[in-house]
């Protein structure tokens, strides 16, 4: 009965903590990180290097997904490998099934858990103790990430270990998708209210009468009928762009500064600074 | 203020451990060094003005404080941004004599960064296309069996690809940037349209940013409707961002709930039916 140490467990784990990412292109994303991080558990678990060889291209297929969430699937796959080599049937398809079908629910968590809703409460909080140029807000942040990241992924890599294959039903059940679906909801609201409070659009466009006075002030009447809206309104149009027109976010930006470009030749847009 | 040799070999030596694929890791290269207020801490500390380096970041951060970069795509590069944006910034207020609190100083801060930061999405894919080299060789040594030398392809070799594509422009912007921050100061008045457009392309982008979460969050027209719950408790009831995932959290967990009772049809029916033997047995 072979069992994985627990030195090997931790070396594995730090090889995907840092080295997920490290070596990134277009085409196989995190696939590199991956086998660095299953490493130290394959070669503790099979003597020969043929045998070594042969499992770690089990993982040479494509992988990525939200880094920080997906550790759990690095400590899944750790544990599998260990049934593996103890004689129980586990395949590659098995392990690249379970890995295929985690990657897109997790990145679906993660990104609107930890990039969509703590990353930007943390920097808010970092922000605001910022005040006046004090470097308290990026320490309060630098220490809380950092360490708090750690830990959770962490307790998410030996949580996947723990449960090996048992965690697919966890993870993608019919309770699984309740969780992810109420999940995605906080984060959701929370991307809403990150557009409200951090993303400031406005128009300076007006309408002056002979005399110099303002008849109409868009903005102020725009903020009557919804305050924000333009950020609003920029947020859907962009994400139209994206993901009905199926543009790539470089398009969309160039787009948004043709618009600046005629918006401010329009003088609808105006920011009002000179040197 | 000016940028010698070691500052900006250390600008962009951080460069180097920040940038998206970058070789600090995702949690302290992106998430932390690459993060425009721990870039301004950073600048702060190299160039030896500290809060003018954590204001001009701050106001850099509010930018992007949704900046993210799923599926590999990026719409701002966070090592241009914080290591070439923010010290050129701040070599610009420091010539000018600007108050680095000033909304003229954080205004050229962020629109430097943006314009940077737009302009540095080619480095990123510089950065990932160099990579498929190491990788091609790896997966070789690999079916070889030469299982080491992939700590070799993942943590060694991406660091010429950083050199390329990271130290090297960081380093020439930063130790040219007094140069540089002249010729925009000649050729680019701030009441200009070009300048003009800048900043309002940089008050416009967040917006992408968002909006590619959204992308990754809304699956059917109905979570819009999610979506501007959350900006109404902020844009009109004035919550903080706090205070909105704790209202979100509230709403996800009776949603849950819900949820589970769905799952449950069977267990709920026979829960009804106890209840109804119960007041006929009263």
């Amino acid at each position: 009965m072979k069992k994985l140490s627990k030195k090997a467990l931790n070396k594995s784990f730090r090889n995907w903590f840092y080295g997920h990412l490290t070596c990134f292109s277009q085409e196989h994303m995190q696939t590199f990180g991956y086998m660095c991080a299953m490493l130290p558990i394959i070669q503790e678990l099979y003597d020969t290097n043929e045998e070594q060889t042969e499992k770690t291209l089990t993982y040479s297929t494509f992988f990525n997904t939200e880094p920080q969430v997906g550790s759990i699937v690095v400590g899944i796959t750790a544990g599998m490998e260990e049934a593996r080599a103890n004689g129980e049937p586990v395949d590659d398809e098995t392990i690249n099934g379970i890995r295929a079908g985690l990657m897109g629910p997790l990145a679906g968590i993660g990104d609107s858990l930890v990039v969509g809703t703590l990353l930007p409460i943390l920097l808010g909080i970092a922000l605001g103790l910022s005040g006046g140029g004090s470097p308290l807000g990026a320490i309060f942040y630098i220490l809380v990430w950092n360490i708090g990241m750690f830990l959770i992924m962490r307790f998410m890599y030996f949580k996947g270990y723990e449960l090996g294959g048992k965690a697919v039903e966890v993870l993608v059940g019919e309770k699984a998708n309740a969780i992810r679906d109420s999940i995605i909801m906080l984060g959701t609201m929370v991307i809403g209210g990150v557009t409200a409070s951090w993303i400031n659009i406005t128009t300076s466009f007006q309408m002056l009468g002979s005399d110099g006075s303002v008849i109409v002030d868009l903005q102020k009447t725009l903020n009557d009928v919804y305050p924000s809206i333009l950020s609003a309104v920029f947020v859907l149009i962009c994400w139209y762009l994206l993901s009905k027109k199926r543009l790539s976010p470089v398009v969309v930006m160039l787009i948004l500064v043709a618009v600046a470009f005629v918006g401010v030749l329009l003088g609808f847009f105006n920011p009002g600074l000179s040197y | 203020m000016t940028i010698n040799v070691v500052q900006a070999a250390i600008l962009g030596l951080c460069a180097c451990l920040s940038s998206m694929p970058g070789l600090g890791g995702t949690t302290f290269g992106n998430y932390t060094l690459g993060r425009p207020l721990i870039g301004g801490l950073v600048c702060g500390l190299v160039l030896g003005n500290v809060p003018m380096g954590i204001m001009l970041g701050a106001a850099v951060q509010i930018v992007y404080i949704a900046l993210v970069t799923p599926g590999g795509t990026v719409s701002a590069d966070v090592r241009s941004i914080s290591y070439i944006g923010i010290p050129l910034a701040m070599l610009y207020v420091s010539s000018v004599g600007l108050d680095p609190a000033a909304a003229e100083a954080q205004g050229f801060a962020v629109s430097m960064a943006a314009t940077v930061g737009t302009v540095g999405t080619v480095l990123f894919y510089g950065t990932a296309t160099i990579n498929l080299i190491w990788q091609h060789m790896g997966l070789e040594w690999v079916k070889k069996g030469q299982l080491k030398k992939l700590y070799l392809v993942d943590m060694v070799l991406p660091w010429i690809s950083h050199i390329l594509c990271s130290f090297i422009p960081t380093f020439i912007m930063c130790y040219f940037g007094s140069n540089m921050v002249q010729l925009i100061k000649d050729y680019l008045p701030m009441d200009g349209l070009a300048m003009k457009t800048l900043f309002t392309v940089g008050s416009l982008l967040p917006a992408v940013g968002v909006a590619i979460l959204l992308k990754q969050v809304v699956s059917k027209p109905v979570d819009f409707l999610t979506f501007f719950f959350g900006f109404t408790l902020c844009a009109c009831m004035h919550l903080n961002l706090i205070g909105c995932a704790i209202v979100g959290g509230f709403f996800a967990i009776i949603n849950y709930n819900i949820r589970c009772l769905a799952l449950r049809p069977a267990a709920a029916t026979a829960a009804i039916g106890a209840g109804d033997d119960d007041e006929e047995d009263i």
